[in-house]
């Protein structure tokens, strides 16, 4: 992605849409599957998330103000007529739903960069550069699933007091003020594991490689792996519920629990959903 | 009104060119001003001095020890390596006749003392920069059965005839893009040409 490719190419880069079969023949395309009848909530995922990616705990104050930097975060929803008074958190009822960058096919964020920072890459993945980054946070604002965070201030000096800064993970850069920041899928496990089956002449096996959320998770809520394989537990996953990459709207079974968020904004994120079934009764 | 916006705008210009004035001063990608590398690039690293001047001129030239033997992990991981201590003693107490020289007793005194050699890095590449030996070394080295010594002499410079190792070339990102543009032949015998990968997130993290 050269200056001079942006340029030429700056009609393609600008209404990328994903088609039939793209990565039929590519050798990865990563996605997921978390299943939200299996998710209890339990937040270990984000915890495994801030200690892989060198996420800093901002605090009380600074969460307040809307600058958390989590970028695996968990919703929680009370379903309809079990509306809850703000000052009130109900015992029980309570739906979970993790939510990181879905690594949309036509990502909102990528067409309104500024300076290209972020970008879509071979295998799939909705990238974002630091050091091209120039905090516009246009791409925050375009994002519907505001999942793209801002780094306020310069955590590197506060966040990590000696020795904690030997727990930062070497393989992830310690980003520093004014850039944006999101889900990466673990993009440095990816690519490690990549090399090395590539010196082996391989490819990246499923299961091989996971992303630290889908590591750490206790139910085995997360499913990770390489949706090009169709061998793949992902791949596998997709096809049984139906969900194809390429469509916005998915004509299928109505007993089948897999659907993706916002699709109708056409934006073909590469993260399924499989609902909750709920008994109101117990 | 008028006379003051051409003065505003002139002192304006005026500020950006000095600003850009300072900033050209300061901004050198890879190294110290003045030097050209081979390349062409404006690039060559500081020189860095070592605990132990170690000669790989000796070692890599006259005695035709491959590089892989000290930096043992070039070949299957992203960094190269540093030998631990013992392995330079292992094979130091083998050679009597070079006890006696003033690097040899340097190396001694640590292994006597316990202290491992605070070697300092020549190539240092910025923490956002991700660079992977393994698979420049397979590819270059094991498959295509190029000269060790011309592979790591891709981005390390003619390490072999020098003593302290220095930085030969800027190892900056547009000399690495260079070299990514090429297009190099899969084998000898497969015709078919690949490049490096072309993608922000090969390199950076």
């Amino acid at each position: 992605m050269s200056l001079n490719n942006l340029i030429k190419n700056w009609t393609s880069f600008r209404s990328r849409r994903p088609y039939l079969d793209q990565y039929k023949n590519a050798d990865y395309k990563w996605a997921m599957v978390i299943d939200l009848d299996a998710c209890t909530g339990c937040n270990a995922c984000t915890t495994a998330c801030y200690a892989e990616n060198n996420l800093p705990v901002v605090g009380k104050e600074r969460y307040e103000k809307g600058h958390a930097m989590h970028w695996l975060r968990i919703e929680r929803y009370w379903g309809e007529g079990e509306s809850v008074p703000v000052d009130m958190v109900p015992d029980r009822g309570a739906q979970f739903l993790p939510m990181m960058c879905q690594q949309c096919e036509a990502a909102p964020c990528e067409v309104v960069c500024p300076v290209g920072a972020t970008h879509h890459s071979a295998d799939g993945l909705n990238t974002q550069v630091y050091n091209r980054c120039v905090g516009s946070r246009y791409c925050s604002a375009n994002c519907p699933y505001k999942v793209r965070y801002f780094n306020w201030w310069q955590y590197a000096d506060t966040a990590w007091p000696n020795p904690l800064e030997l727990q930062l993970n070497p393989d992830v850069s310690v980003r520093s003020k004014g850039v944006m920041e999101k889900c990466t899928f673990c993009v440095q496990r990816l690519r490690e594991s990549m090399d090395h089956a590539k010196t082996d002449g391989r490819l990246v096996r499923d299961g091989e490689v996971t992303t630290a959320c889908a590591q750490a998770c206790p139910t085995s809520a997360i499913t990770f792996g390489n949706l090009a394989n169709p061998q793949s537990q992902v791949a596998k996953k997709w096809k049984n519920q139906q969900i194809a990459l390429e469509k916005d709207e998915q004509k299928k079974d109505e007993n089948l629990r897999g659907y993706r968020i916002f699709e109708e904004f056409r934006t073909y994120p590469s993260v399924v959903y499989l609902e909750r079934v709920r008994d109101l009764e117990a | 009104m008028n006379i003051k916006k051409i003065e505003l705008f002139f002192f304006g210009i005026l500020f950006s060119m000095l600003a850009q004035l300072g900033h050209a001063e300061a901004f050198h990608p890879g190294g110290a001003p003045g030097t050209q590398t081979i390349d062409g690039y404006n690039a060559l690293g500081p020189k860095v001095e070592q605990p132990i001047e170690f000669p790989h001129y000796t070692h890599a030239n006259v005695m035709k020890i491959n590089c892989m033997y000290c930096h043992t992990y070039a070949r299957r991981s992203a960094v190269s390596g540093i030998p631990r201590l013992d392995k330079c003693i292992g094979c130091h107490k083998m050679i009597p006749e070079v006890r006696d020289r003033p690097r040899i007793k340097k190396l001694f005194w640590y292994w006597d003392n316990h202290i491992s050699i605070p070697w300092k890095k020549v190539h240092d590449l910025p923490d956002f920069v991700r660079f992977n030996h393994e698979r420049h070394i397979q590819r270059f080295y094991f498959q295509d059965k190029r000269p060790v010594r011309e592979v790591c002499g891709y981005c390390h410079g003619d390490v072999a005839n020098m003593t302290t190792a220095r930085r030969v070339k800027a190892i900056s990102m547009g000399w690495c893009i260079d070299c990514h543009k090429k297009d190099h032949q899969i084998s000898k015998v497969n015709l078919k040409t690949t490049n490096g990968p072309n993608d922000c997130w090969m390199c950076h993290k």
